[in-house]
């Protein structure tokens, strides 16, 4: 039983770790563009997908760790720009609607190129899971990759996130764009280019997600609709924007699905959704949204 | 017109500017010179096309006819980031604080953003930044507010910081959309003194929109009255206020002026 518990809490913090890095990417993209953007999974997937490729061209154990990062960031310093200007810089002014549907096609779109590039037969590649071998907590045998590093990493990238956003000039340019957009560029803040960063490091993150997840997991089709709609989850449990709320849901939401796997297995898939549904009746703007009512 | 008088060439120069918005005539022909140095308040009812002129001087609003000159430099239609870099700032009527920031952090931001945008790791507060920043809030006797956050100012701090976050650019121009509004009527004269006493300092022209003919009186140098996308008239405040016409329109009433 307390083996049990354990290993439930060592996999929920894994898991948890893997699921905030995509969702503080959707919640920031969200946060300054004001757009959901439906696409985040596919770049979840195609993260994942280059990482395992390259992670398996790269020979040696410990280079496939590089691979992994490699892969993230040329995914998201390729997808994220081309994406932003090519399309989503068309409709800033449009509606809403228009916004949800045009990424949305473009996830069907990325979803079919997935099973173009990559086949839709699993693909497996644990090199980097392997290269940093086992540790031994409370008598369990678990992977330092997912005991140390998945943590570790997004311990590092929400620090990061939030001393780049709070402390630093770019940072702050985010935040003002995304309080006010007109207010921004009245300053001098060139919207456009916030937009663009903003996108990019989501993108990034998004991807990060997906090459870290690879080694864990077996990579088939499908793999970007279960981000998506998980990360989506996170993010309106949190409320829209939040970054530390991000993490703490994707702690509360990574948590209960691993404690439901091992003691309620029926109720693994529901129970994100049902922690999003409960607070959602409660506080309708989300756990750590809301902050904005006051606004005029 | 009303004894308009020109100093020099003037700074800003609209010519003709149409702009309606379904059936209003928001700006109807809009001719107006702005002088190096002075400062203008612009006066008239609700609707009358004052907001709208400023929207359209600072790039958020296109005119569908006439130009824009600042500096003899065409520049209608240009973005409002553009704009603001030759040098017209704006403050407006519900000051655009970032609220979660500090005033200070406020002030700062806006240097940093004339600064340029590529600095992705440098600190907002740098001692230069902050420095700077405290000296701006200083001229205008606001120091003491730096490390308080931007929501829990009153509206006549509010509406003294906007205005020195908007100087912060070192405009040539600086447009304000009814600065005094909101404010207790006590606090007017005090807030518009410091504005002004702080501006003419620092030589910068400036536009204001007003509601309030005491303020205008006391300190405007010109005056210009809206009236339906149009100017009823224009020139120093003891001339234009006197006008029996200009009183009709702007108060709605008919009363001899006192």
């Amino acid at each position: 039983m307390e083996l049990l518990l354990l290993l439930a809490l060592l996999d929920g913090l894994a898991y948890a770790a893997q699921l905030f890095m995509v969702a503080v990417g959707l919640t920031l993209v969200f946060g300054v563009l004001k757009i959901l953007n439906v696409a985040h999974g596919s770049l979840f997937a195609i993260g994942a997908y280059s990482a395992s490729t390259l992670a398996a061209l790269a020979g040696t154990p410990w280079l496939s760790l590089l691979a992994l990062a490699l892969a993230a960031l040329a995914v998201g310093a390729i997808a994220g720009p081309s994406i932003e200007r090519g399309l989503l810089a068309r409709i800033y002014d449009k509606e809403q609607v228009l916004q949800l549907l045009l990424t949305f096609a473009l996830f069907m779109i990325l979803e079919d190129v997935q099973k173009l590039v990559w086949g839709v037969q699993p693909v497996f590649e644990d090199a980097p899971v392997r290269a940093l071998g086992p540790v031994v907590v409370g008598g369990i045998v678990y992977t330092a990759y997912q005991l140390i590093l998945l943590p570790g990493l997004a311990v590092v990238c929400l620090l990061f996130l939030v001393w780049f956003l709070r402390r630093t000039v770019t940072g702050r340019m985010i935040l003002a764009v995304a309080h006010d957009r007109e207010a921004a560029e009245a300053i001098g803040i060139d919207s456009r280019r916030i937009y663009l960063l903003a996108f990019t490091i989501g993108a990034g993150l998004a991807a990060l997600g997906g090459a870290l997840a690879a080694p864990t997991t077996s990579l088939v089709p499908g793999v970007g609709v279960q981000t998506i709609v998980l990360s989506f989850a996170v993010v309106a449990t949190a409320g829209l924007g939040q970054i530390e709320g991000a993490a703490a849901t994707a702690l509360l939401v990574g948590l209960g699905r691993s404690f439901a796997v091992y003691f309620a297995p029926e109720l693994e898939v529901v129970v994100p959704y049902l922690l999003m549904v409960i607070v959602l009746v409660l506080r309708p703007s989300g756990l750590f949204g809301g902050r904005e009512l006051r606004r005029i | 017109m009303v004894g308009e008088t020109r100093v020099s060439s003037p700074l800003l120069e609209a010519r003709g500017l149409v702009l309606a918005f379904g059936g209003v005539r928001a700006a109807d022909g809009i001719d107006l010179d702005v002088n190096e140095g002075e400062i203008l308040a612009i006066i008239g009812p609700n609707g009358a096309g004052k907001t709208t002129f400023l929207n359209m001087v600072t790039g958020y609003l296109r005119p569908q006819a006439g130009s824009i000159r600042f500096r003899g430099r065409e520049i209608t239609g240009l973005t409002p980031r553009r704009i603001v870099r030759l040098g017209i700032a704006r403050s407006f009527q519900i000051p655009q604080l970032f609220t979660e920031h500090t005033v200070l952090e406020n002030l700062a931001l806006q240097l940093a953003a004339r600064e340029g945008f590529w600095a992705p790791f440098a600190p907002l507060l740098s001692r230069a930044r902050s420095e700077r920043a405290l000296a701006l809030l200083e001229r205008f006797g606001l120091g003491e507010l730096a490390s308080v956050r931007a929501d829990a100012l009153d509206e006549g701090a509010r509406k003294l910081v906007d205005v020195a976050m908007a100087t912060a650019l070192a405009p040539r121009l600086l447009l304000m959309d009814e600065p005094t509004s909101g404010v207790a009527a006590s606090e007017k004269h005090a807030i518009m003194d410091r504005l002004v006493s702080a501006l003419r300092r620092e030589g910068v022209t400036a536009v204001f929109v007003e509601h309030d003919m005491e303020v205008v009186a006391r300190h405007a140098d010109r005056v210009a009255v809206w009236s339906n996308g149009k100017i009823l008239a224009q020139g120093p405040p003891a001339t234009v206020l006197a006008d029996p016409a200009v009183h009709r329109e702007v108060l709605g009433v008919e009363v001899a002026p006192c």
